[in-house]
Formats: C-alpha cells, structure tokens, sequence
C-alpha cells in the first residue's frame, strides 16, 4: 500500500521534472546579443503584468504579511524563533540532499547528510541547529538550482502571487521541490493536510520577518522597487547556483582613460 | 533493493565524510593580493566606527562626518557614472552635472541614518582578492549585536597614491548593478529619458530632506 503511494508520488515528480524540462528548455534558446551592456539587461517580457503581480502582492505584505511577521517577532521570544526556523530548515533537508546528489555535488551532499543527522539527533529533531555550530552551516539547495547547474537558463522573470519574484525555471523548479518534497508526501498521505498547511504559513511568516528591516529600508530609499527586487533577486540566485563560489564580476571600466568631450 | 539498513550506513558515511572534510580543507591558504586595500579598508572601517562610537555628536554633525567618511573612502563620482551606464553617453554636461550631485545626496539620506543609529556593530576583514585588472576585493564580515553576521565585500581601486571604494557586495548583491538595473528600469519605463530619472532622484532626495 506505501510502497503504491509512493510509485504514484515518483511518477507524479517525473511528470512534473518532465514538464519542467520541456517548458524551461524553450527558455535557454534565448539570443545573446552579446553587448556590453547585456550583462545588466533583465529578461523580463513580462514585465506588464509582473508589475501588476508586484503591486497586489506588495499590498498583501503591507496589509498582511509584514503585520503578522511583525506581531511573530513580538510576540515569539528569540530563541522560540530559532526554534521553529531550525525545525523547518531540517524537515527541508531531504530536498538539500536529494538536489546536492542530483547536482553532483558529494560534498555539498555530505554536508546536508551531516547536517540532518547531526541536528535530527543531537538537535532534538532538528530543534537546535547544532551543526551550524560545529562548522556546517545551512546551505538550501532547490531543483531550480539544480536546473540551473543542468544547463537550464533563467527564462523570462516572473513574479508570483504570494510566492514573489521567480523565473520560469525556478516556478518550474519549486513545483518539482513542492511534489517531491518528503514531508508533503507524508502529510497528504497520513491525512495531516492541515499540519502541511501550518509549516508553509508558519515558514513564510520566519522568512519574512527576518528581513523586515531589510526590506523597509529598500522600499524607502528605491526609486523603482520592482527593478530593485528584480535585480536582487537574479544576483542572489546568481550566488545560490554557484553556491558563492564564483561570483559573478561586472566589468568596471577606467573612465580616466576616455575623457569625454 | 535499497534496505533501510542500507540507507543509513549510505547517509553515516556520508555525513562521516563531510566532518572530515571540513577538518582538512579549513586552514586556507593565505593570498597573495594587494595589501594596501585591505589596510586602507581597515583604516576606513577604524574611522567610521570610531566616528559614530561617539554619541555625543549632534545628528548635523554626525550626518555632515558620514558624508566627509564617504567622500574620503568611496569614489562617488565613478560609481555614479559606471551605475547610470550607457545612458551617461546621452546625458548632456548639465543633466550630468545634477545627477551626479544627487546621487550624491541620496547615498548620503540612505547610508547616514544607518550609520548615527550605530549600535555596536564591529567588522573584521575575513580576505582579500585581487579583482579585476587592478582592483582588490577585500571582504569583511559584519558583527551586529543582534542578527546573524553580514558578509560585506569591498571592491576597491588603486588612484594615484590613494584608495578608492568602488563598489560594494553585500551578501553576493552588488549595490552598483543593482542601482544601474534600477535606474536603467526606470529611464526606459520613460521612454529613455535621462530627465525621468533626474525627475525621481530629485523627488526622492528633496522628500526626505527636509
């Protein structure tokens, strides 16, 4: 009877993975121009109704979600939070393992292996994040990633509703990481829809109020704040897929050299 | 058949292998990159913390110090004009002219506030790299009193006998493509206008003024 959940599950993340592939393979094909100035060009052809996306979900964070991540962290006391961010982070850890072998990456995969014993045994279940502690620090890795590092471009930019600033590899990528994600699997097979529910609420709420300085801040002093989180977003995902390991070098000209008339 | 037994002597080798991995890979070797820029960072960040350590500085004051601090560490006429981009060639001297003294005057109203609100933060210089033809990349990492440690690197240029800040990264997210995206967003949302641009910063910089 499992071992049938189970096969359905498989089949289901393969469809979803072929999917994905097809969808996110249309996307590589796209032309470099190759100029200078290509580095810095954003593709993002959708930008008109990325920006209406944008602007609904910057009203539900400043309706909704930053009040509640707020009233998180006045509420919660410091170490509840880490808590429950620890607990989280390492039911996310079969995905951290899975996507590390799928990227090839042993080290990376040995590391998450490491960090899920370590915090799942000695860290009560992963309460206490003992294995940051011990040198290992936390390192997500999403099937987004490990397109990326197949080959798959970024695509078009898109903005999600709820979910923020995406491209079409990593909705692609977090639909593969949602179904194959083990703790789903368990929830949606034992009948704990609910509790599944609770993690994604409670999890978006600790993200969000971890930055909740970081994102006023930006929203105050950004001219065009859709742009900033555009261009944040692809440079993070930029040191996410290359795990921090080659950053990406933007060409800083000398200007002394060409005086200009 | 991949029995459970299996699996957990996969996963404790696994793990074994990460522990010891890092126990060997840990002691870095040391780079040979240009040690001026790390010292001219280390100066800088003495100055800075040393300036706002001070609380008895009135808020003028301490504004007016961070923009003397800024204009001695960061070149910010460069990065004004590496982040405005091509649009720097259709710009005339004068929209040159004030946009450079804006983007000036932002990075002032951003950064200031952060700086006389200084609550404890200390940072040590973790490396240096050499970046570029001729620049150092000098990281350093932020301790605040409360929240998780910020990497922040420093792209930093060698100018005559002095050094200059060219840009900075913070946790992998240049601030100058980020600000050249954002400006370049909103000159092509205005039909390429240079002076849309000007337009906003002027907003931005005379809202928060006064």
């Amino acid at each position: 009877m499992k071992l049938a959940r189970l096969s359905r599950s498989l089949l289901r993340t393969a469809t979803v993975v072929a999917f994905a592939l097809t969808a996110t393979a249309c996307a590589t094909n796209q032309a470099d121009s190759g100029a200078t100035d290509a580095a810095y060009r954003v593709n993002d052809p959708l930008e008109i109704p990325n920006r209406f996306v944008f602007a609904a979900n910057e009203a539900a964070d400043i309706l909704v979600i930053r009040p509640a991540a707020e009233v998180y962290v006045g509420v919660v006391p410091d170490p509840v939070r880490d808590v429950i961010s620890n607990f989280i982070d390492n039911l996310m850890s079969p995905l951290y393992i899975a996507n590390n072998l799928l990227q090839g990456n042993v080290e990376g995969a040995s590391n998450a292996t490491g960090r899920f014993l370590t915090n799942t045994i000695l860290g009560v279940g992963g309460l206490a994040d003992v294995a940051t502690e011990a040198g290992i620090p936390r390192a997500p890795e999403d099937f987004g990633q490990t397109l990326a590092v197949w080959g798959v471009g970024d695509g078009p930019y898109l903005v999600l509703p709820l979910l923020g600033p995406s491209n079409l590899r990593d909705t692609a990528g977090y639909a593969v990481d949602t179904v194959g994600d083990p703790f789903r699997i368990w929830a949606y097979g034992t009948d704990h829809k609910d509790v599944y529910l609770v993690r994604g609420m409670v999890g978006a709420v600790d993200r969000r109020s971890q930055i909740l300085r970081e994102v006023d801040d930006l929203r105050r002093n950004s001219v065009d704040f859709y742009a900033t989180v555009r261009s944040l977003y692809q440079q993070q995902r930029r040191a996410e897929i290359s795990n921090n390991k080659a950053p990406a070098t933007p060409e800083f000209p000398d200007f002394t050299d060409a005086p200009k008339p | 058949m991949l029995t459970r037994r299996h699996f957990v002597a996969c996963a404790a080798l696994l793990a074994v292998s990460g522990w010891a991995g890092h126990t060997l890979i840990s002691p870095a070797a040391a780079q040979s990159a240009d040690q001026g820029a790390a010292a001219f960072i280390q100066k800088l960040g003495d100055e800075t913390v040393a300036t706002f350590s001070n609380k008895s500085l009135s808020r003028d004051q301490a504004v007016q110090r961070f923009r003397t601090l800024l204009n001695a560490g960061f070149d910010v006429t460069y990065i004004g004009r590496w982040v405005l981009g091509r649009y720097w060639n259709s710009a005339s001297e004068a929209q040159r002219a004030e946009y450079q003294k804006l983007f000036e005057q932002m990075i002032v109203n951003t950064y200031a506030e952060r700086f006389v609100e200084y609550s404890g933060e200390t940072f040590k210089i973790t490396g240096t790299a050499p970046a570029g033809e001729s620049d150092s990349m000098v990281t350093t990492q932020i301790a605040r009193p409360n929240g998780p440690p910020v990497n922040i690197s420093w792209r930093v240029r060698k100018a005559a006998s002095s050094y200059k800040i060219i840009d900075v990264v913070v946790e992998n997210v240049s601030m100058g493509v980020t600000q050249r995206q954002e400006f370049a967003s909103v000159i092509e949302q205005n039909g390429g206008r240079v002076d849309a641009l000007i337009q906003a910063l002027r907003q931005k910089v005379g809202s928060r003024a006064g």
